[in-house]
């Protein structure tokens, strides 16, 4: 891909909410209103467009996130434009009591207080507080997984609220029936075909290896319709039962270890949370149902010489890629593990670094952050080079400033976020 | 996003304290300025109100203010349909909210005098 196209398609993400907002802020446009009456109006609007868009980026598939430029940075602006929104709706009631103070504060108060309003305007205030329980939820990162993901429902619930509290207001659904229909399509999507797994394809567990402690790697292949994931590309997974395996049916994203001619394809799971720690008793014949693939990580890969930093399971995609082709360009891979029961593949690692005399393979054991200094002092033309990172954010970040201040420029450093909370 | 979050919610929860302790704490301005109540005109409950939610006679709250709408209504400029749900109620956000084709003007607001016939309760 270009970097012209790449750049176009990070724009497709911002521009839809933008775009949502704007055409209902055109619509709804005030003309001969007192000022704070019409940011009043305007702010409503602009935050209901830029909802409406947030909840189609949050939509779970391949094609869209392609389309977007990938599923982080899909989901990145599903985030920034729903806070944006809801900083947007906050001013909506505080607006039309600033409007109402020019006349007195009574007045003033009585915009606000619900219990002197009637049922449109308190469906206005629980969709205020739900979007407030629900993004306070969001952004409490030590939240349990799945009292994080209950909570995170409320945001929904808040949605249909502040478009209910607009049409009661109107009157007529006006200008809320496109918004009103694309955040229909977008929830019962999102709850149906990604949530329950509806539109998932259905995989089967043909063997579980144990490469390190804590993680498993499972080999599955298609009952029907098959994926084509490419190395570091990620899937969803949620597993099922088996004779002696109860799956937490929940859908988590794991990178591709490696992809079979035959269909199949791998993913490595480490022990990281409850459910993944849960997999880690997965045995052969288990259903799994599949979402993707997703993911842009090392799809420019073998333009050029190649520096890959690989974290702990991080070093799933670049093993993909190495298991899939021989090195087309030198590439230097830096692995990183706590101790030696991580060292998930190593051994093979360096039975395909003897094979291939273009890959340098540099592996190292230990807690913490390695020392960079001495790790990219091994490495030939590193300024030259496209830097491939996968690990932990801690490492990742440490990576990107160890090798700005050795001279590698910004945009031959390439990395993906996995935070998808 | 989760300064923007946590910023935007303490103000609005400020706003919201600092507008409800405001009507608690500052005197209501003398008649005159249009929605001041007067202690002497009629006084209707929301219940009276309710009763009149007919076309024919439409009565509605602005604020703290009972308006007779029954003889305007056929004057409106919009579909009969957007204004006669509101008969009976408290059309006080729908008549501070009207969006783009149906702006309640200056000129509107002039108009809400020659309706008015008292109070709410």
């Amino acid at each position: 891909m270009s970097t012209a196209a790449g750049a176009l398609k990070r724009i497709i993400a911002p521009a839809l909410p933008l775009m949502l907002g704007l055409s209902g802020v055109l619509w709804a446009l005030p003309h001969g209103l007192p000022l704070w009456r019409s940011v009043s109006i305007v702010s409503a609007w602009l935050g209901t467009g830029l909802l409406v868009g947030s909840l189609l980026l949050m939509v779970r598939v391949p094609r869209l996130a392609a389309l977007l430029g990938g599923l982080d940075v899909q989901y990145r602006w599903h985030h920034r434009s729903g806070t944006v929104a809801y900083a947007l709706l906050l001013l909506h009631p505080l607006a039309l009591a600033v409007d109402g103070w020019a006349q007195s504060p009574q007045l003033a108060w009585q915009a606000l207080a619900p219990w002197l309003l009637s049922w449109p305007l308190w469906l206005g205030w629980a969709a205020l507080l739900l979007l407030m329980v629900g993004l306070g939820a969001t952004f409490s990162v030590d939240l349990p997984y799945r009292r994080w993901r209950a909570l995170h429902y409320l945001l929904g619930i808040g949605v249909l609220c502040g478009l209910l509290h607009v049409w009661a207001l109107l009157g007529e659904p006006g200008a809320l029936w496109p918004f009103m229909l694309l955040a229909g399509l977008a929830m019962s999507w999102r709850l149906f075909g990604v949530d329950l797994g509806i539109a998932a394809h259905a995989y089967r567990v043909r063997s579980v290896i144990r490469p390190a402690a804590r993680m498993i790697e499972a080999v599955l292949e298609p009952c029907g319709a098959r994926m084509k994931p490419v190395p570091g590309q990620f899937v969803f997974a949620a597993f099922g039962d088996g004779p002696n395996f109860h799956g937490c049916g929940e859908f988590h994203p794991f990178t591709v270890s490696a992809v079979g001619a035959d269909g199949s394809l791998a993913v490595g799971i480490k022990a990281l949370g409850p459910c993944s720690q849960h997999v880690q008793a997965l045995e052969s014949g288990v259903l799994v149902r599949l979402q993707g693939p997703f993911g842009t990580f090392l799809s420019g890969w073998s333009a050029g010489a190649q520096l890959w930093i690989a974290g702990g399971i991080g070093i799933t995609p670049f093993l993909a890629a190495l298991r899939r082709d021989r090195c087309a360009y030198p590439v230097a891979l830096i692995y990183l593990y706590r101790s030696a029961q991580d060292a998930a593949y190593v051994d093979e690692l360096k039975a395909i670094a003897e094979a291939d005399p273009l890959l340098a393979l540099y592996d190292v054991c230990g807690g913490g952050l390695p020392d960079f200094v001495a790790l990219f002092g091994k490495v030939s033309d590193l300024r030259e080079r496209n830097v491939q990172l996968c690990g932990p954010v801690p490492l990742i970040d440490a990576a990107r400033e160890a090798l700005g201040r050795h001279g590698v420029p910004a945009d031959s450093i390439h990395f993906e976020r996995f935070d998808f909370r | 996003m989760r300064k923007l979050f946590i910023a935007s919610t303490l103000v609005f929860g400020l706003a919201v304290c600092g507008f409800w302790l405001a009507s608690a704490v500052l005197t209501p301005p003398e008649a005159g300025a249009g929605v001041v109540q007067k202690t002497t005109e009629p006084q209707w409950s929301a219940e009276e109100v309710a009763r009149h939610d007919r076309p024919t006679d439409c009565w509605m709250i602005l604020g703290r203010e009972v308006f007779d709408f029954s003889t305007y209504l056929p004057q409106h400029p919009s579909d009969p349909d957007v204004i006669t749900p509101w008969c009976g109620k408290d059309a006080s956000e729908a008549y501070l909210t009207k969006t783009k084709g149906r702006p309640h003007s200056p000129y509107a607001d002039s108009l809400l005098p020659k309706y008015r016939i008292g109070v709410l309760k």
